[in-house]
């Protein structure tokens, strides 16, 4: 579709991407202003770089243990995923059995599941676990609650993987473990990455579970953690702004890096939505 | 089929059918069971009152008004955020079809990075820019001689639901710009030639050519914003807080669900049964429309 009048064109998607970077660009230049000069000049480079805005936040606001403590949410339940959902996608996508379509089904109807619907069981169930304010009760519920898109995206990605290969390591004498593991594992390793990238980024973002799950400050992840700062920081700037810059930068440096196979991945009819 | 298979396929499915089972399915069940009872969320369920927590939400005096406001909340959200992501992601979509590939990938690769960044910073980072009188929109609206604009938007009932929305569309713009990239690159060149050759100017070849071939990636668009926009609470929550405030002006199905079932600053819970009874009326909506979407998107592309 190309056309006679491109600049046009360049010059708008230009301004878009300005509305899109600018705010995220001025967050972290303010970060490094002191108090009078983030509220008196918005959207100026900072006169002065005050690191100490940033040792401030990490100290007194915690924010060192909410980092931490999502990472490990984070981690952990994009490797359950990982593992559990393809290792249940190759199943679905390669075996006929009595309740094939029924499990899958019953995974792709989680995507239209509104979160209130299972909040207060969850809720319950984590009391009667003694999970409440434990890390464990978030992990679990994002693990399982990623499992929807994951098994999906991936049962759609082996589907349209030829089965030549596998059919020869079978043949070869190679265990179903073993051509999992060593063909179709790396097969479909372009799909992966968007499902961890997908994953990551929800649990490392997620606020409703870790709010009604989590409230012991030594047991709260980013989300949460930042909203009881600003409880008891109201509106210092000079430290809510650096601990912002930190909550914000490991999913979109991770982003970032991944992004140039989950455009393709998104765009070029691997997942079709 | 042989043993060996079947157990495979055992060994293969059970990790993953047993968290879902135990985190999302036994969940769900329980709700539609809960929703049944009266019952604060302590001890056993033994109060059995059939439909009457759905009578309550849907007639009673004391919550009906409550829950009719927050469904209208969630359509209002619905609707704007169908225009914006209409207008603005159709068109980027359209414009980055028009340039350069590596350009309009790193394009793309940009107008997503909102969509990673938290709830929580976006929200933060939002609320500060639209501080009354300090904040930059409102300088920004002064030194363009707007001062009629130098409102204190998020304090305003009538504008803080729209702004919040404006900002769910600015964190969200980038899968719908995607989705509809994936659609225009499906609209096949013959086509777009063809119209060319008979004299369509670029407005006619977009609404009678390419506008008709994208029909279902539309409907899917409307999916996705339908159930975005009623199970919106983040944004509300940390911006307007528990009583999504002011005066319950921006209060949706979301925070009303959290309210009563979990209370908090100056609320008091009423009940479980209550609150999964108003999960499951709000569950209800969702699938009503999404189920209507699908059959649309069903026969918009057996159409084409």
């Amino acid at each position: 579709m190309q056309t006679k009048r491109p600049v046009i064109s360049y010059v708008l998607l230009a301004l878009y991407a300005l509305i899109v970077l600018l705010p995220l660009l001025d967050l972290v230049s303010m970060s490094f202003k002191d108090l009078p000069g983030i509220i008196s000049h918005p959207f100026s480079i900072p006169t002065s770089i005050q690191w100490s805005n940033y040792a401030d936040a990490w100290s007194e606001g915690n924010i060192g243990t909410f980092l931490v403590n999502t990472a490990i949410v984070a981690v952990v339940s994009v490797v359950i995923i990982v593992v559990c959902s393809s290792m249940a996608a190759y199943v679905i996508a390669r075996f006929e059995f009595r309740g094939n379509q029924l499990i899958y089904l019953t995974f792709l109807a989680g995507l239209a599941l509104p979160i209130q619907m299972i909040a207060v069981p969850l809720f319950v169930l984590m009391k009667q676990l003694h999970m409440l304010d434990s890390l464990l009760s978030v992990i679990l519920v994002y693990s399982a609650s990623g499992l929807s898109f994951s098994v999906f995206l991936l049962v759609n990605f082996i589907r349209s993987v030829p089965k030549d290969l596998e059919e020869a390591a079978l043949l070869d004498g190679a265990s179903h473990f073993q051509t999992f593991y060593r063909v179709i594992l790396p097969l479909v390793r372009p799909a992966l990455s968007t499902v961890a990238l997908l994953n990551f980024v929800s649990a490392w973002n997620g606020f409703f579970f870790p709010l009604i799950l989590l409230s012991d400050p030594n047991q709260m992840t980013v989300a949460v953690g930042v909203l009881s700062f600003v409880g008891q920081y109201a509106t210092q700037w000079n430290l809510l702004l650096p601990a912002l810059v930190m909550v914000m930068l490991p999913t979109v440096i991770v982003f970032i890096f991944a992004s140039r196979q989950f455009i393709r991945n998104m765009t070029e009819g691997a997942i079709k939505l | 089929m042989q043993r060996k298979n079947r157990t495979v396929i055992a060994v293969f499915l059970a990790p993953a059918v047993l968290l879902y089972l135990v985190f999302i399915v036994y969940p769900f069940l329980s709700s539609l069971r809960y929703s049944l009872y009266n019952w604060d969320g302590v001890g056993p369920l033994k109060d059995f009152v059939g439909l009457k927590n759905f009578t309550y939400i849907l007639f009673s005096p004391q919550f009906a008004g409550q829950f009719w406001r927050a469904v209208y909340h969630n359509v209002y959200f619905f609707v704007l955020s169908m225009i914006l992501t209409s207008i603005i992601g159709l068109g980027l979509a359209y414009l980055l079809m028009r340039i350069r590939e590596t350009a309009s990938r790193w394009l793309q690769v940009i107008y997503f990075i909102p969509m990673v960044v938290p709830p929580i910073v976006v929200a933060y980072l939002w609320a500060m820019y639209l501080e009354p009188n300090d904040g930059a929109i409102p300088v920004l609206l002064k030194a363009l001689h707007l001062n009629f604009l130098n409102i204190a938007f998020l304090g305003s009932e009538q504008w803080a639901l729209p702004v919040i929305a404006v900002i769910t569309a600015w964190a969200g713009m980038g899968l719908p710009i995607l989705i509809f990239i994936a659609a225009l690159i499906g609209v096949p060149s013959e086509v777009l030639e063809a119209a060319k050759v008979d004299g369509a100017s670029e407005f006619r070849t977009f609404f009678s050519v390419v506008f008709p071939m994208i029909k279902p990636t539309f409907l899917t668009i409307t999916t996705l914003n339908f159930v975005g926009a009623f199970g919106v609470f983040d944004y509300i929550f940390i911006m307007e807080g528990t009583q999504a405030g002011p005066n319950y002006a921006t209060d949706v199905i979301g925070t009303l669900f959290y309210r009563t079932a979990f209370g908090g600053f100056g609320t008091t819970a009423q009940g479980m049964g209550l609150a999964t009874a108003l999960a499951v009326l709000g569950f209800i909506i969702v699938m009503m429309a999404s189920a209507i979407l699908v059959l649309m998107q069903k026969r918009a592309s057996a159409d084409l």
